[in-house]
């Protein structure tokens, strides 16, 4: 029995202190798209920071999006699975199909003032247990509402890890009874 | 905060030395712990450790390709735009970036709402960006893009969106290429992705955009829909 399906969402923070190599390439990539695409809104350099670009001109919002294809290929590389959470077998194991770029600030004069925040929204999770600040989860939703055995995983609670939506399973199993036995 | 080093935890460091000894076959030399610094003139080298980072590779932009359907449907259309410099006697402009983009057969871009908080796509990011795509031109000022004829959405005729820069990134020119009418209502009358939305509703000369500039924006469209058009155009640009 489950709790719920529910979907985590990962928020991962990208800007000048970026360590790892595919974080200062999504760092390095991202601000020079940002610097292609802003042209876009900012033909006559009116504005230095994303934040004025985007108060003062109509469709700037779509720089997020615009944006985004320069991380795409890096986040190709994580095969489908969330970067950075892993399980206690060393393993990334959260499975996802949808994210979605945010600047968060940006200044077309100083790359050091860059931040993006990838984030990353799983395929839906079934909820089992809470333990302590540890979910218990299962990544076979397909076995909801059955009495069937399900592989684990167990998370963390942590501070970029939020859960995104959740949806009630409680009763599915009472339901498939009911189907089988009436 | 309880953020784990996913690189590390993978153990992807360690690395199984393989015997490929030269000239040996039939030879057993099990007992070899040779590392990364051997040095014996009848083995072969160890391949040196490296960082373990799974995703150390450097990877362009997603809009860098020349085929930028994405598994959009629509009648085959492949796209030839060619850069000139008005500021070099009209000659081409080569290692120009040309980005262009366009709407689906039914109209719509791959974009979407895209502020904080605001919901998710549908679409699975991988293809997020389709009918989207960057290419450099070459010492033709050519550039190729293999794509489907766009549809059109209220208020505006048929279109292509360009924007060029130079080599560095800084915008040369923003613009839009228009299509031919008679190929426009060919297409959105008979082929079967196009035909339930119809014809447009903006003519090239009344739309707001091509009414004043047509004989600059106006492309070459050849072909039929079996299979597919294309579309030359010359887009000049001041660099």
């Amino acid at each position: 029995m489950s709790k719920g399906i529910i979907r985590l969402l990962y928020r991962k923070i990208i800007d000048a202190s970026a360590v790892k190599a595919w974080e200062k390439c999504a760092f390095n990539d991202s601000y020079t798209e940002f610097l292609m695409q802003a042209q876009l809104y900012n033909k006559e350099k009116k504005y230095t920071t994303f934040s004025e670009i985007l108060a003062n001109v109509p469709g700037a919002e779509k720089l997020h999006f615009l944006v985004s294809a320069s991380v795409t290929g890096y986040i190709k590389q994580f095969n489908g699975f969330i970067p950075d959470i892993i399980n206690t077998a060393g393993k990334t194991f959260l499975p996802f199909k949808q994210c979605r770029l945010e600047i968060i600030q940006s200044d077309i004069t100083n790359a050091a003032k860059h931040r993006i925040a990838i984030n990353i929204i799983t395929e839906p999770l079934l909820w089992l247990d809470t333990i302590g600040n540890m979910l218990l989860i299962s990544t076979e939703t397909g076995k909801a509402g059955t009495q069937e055995e399900v592989l684990t995983e167990i998370i963390t609670s942590q501070s970029q890890l939020n859960i995104h939506s959740f949806k009630q399973t409680e009763n599915l199993w009472y339901h498939n009874q009911t189907e089988k036995y009436f | 905060m309880f953020l784990q080093n996913g690189l590390a935890a993978l153990g992807l460091g360690l690395i199984v030395p393989i015997a490929c000894k030269k000239d040996t076959a039939g030879t057993t030399s099990g007992t070899s712990t040779t590392t990364g610094s051997s040095s014996s003139s009848d083995s072969c080298t160890l391949t040196d450790t490296e960082t373990a980072g799974p995703y150390p590779t450097k990877t362009p932009s997603s809009y860098v390709r020349s085929n930028i359907v994405d598994g959009q449907s629509g009648v085959p259309l492949t796209i030839k735009i060619t850069i000139c410099n008005t500021n070099n006697s009209c000659a081409a402009l080569a290692n120009a970036l040309v980005d262009i983009w366009h709407c689906t057969a039914v109209g719509y871009y791959s974009e979407y709402t895209d502020t904080p908080g605001g919901r998710y796509g549908t679409v699975d990011y991988t293809s997020s960006h389709f009918l989207r795509g960057r290419q450099t031109t070459d010492s033709s000022g050519l550039v190729i893009f293999t794509s489907i004829f766009p549809g059109w959405y209220s208020g505006r005729a048929p279109h292509i969106h360009v924007h060029v820069y130079n080599s560095s990134g800084t915008s040369l020119l923003v613009t839009q290429i228009a299509f031919p009418t008679d190929v426009c209502n060919t297409v959105y009358t008979t082929a079967s992705d196009y035909k339930a939305h119809g014809t447009q509703d903006t003519a090239n000369t009344a739309d707001s955009v091509f009414s004043d500039s047509l004989d600059t924006e106006l492309s070459s469209v050849t072909g039929n829909i079996t299979d597919g058009y294309v579309l030359t155009h010359t887009v000049y640009v001041s660099a």
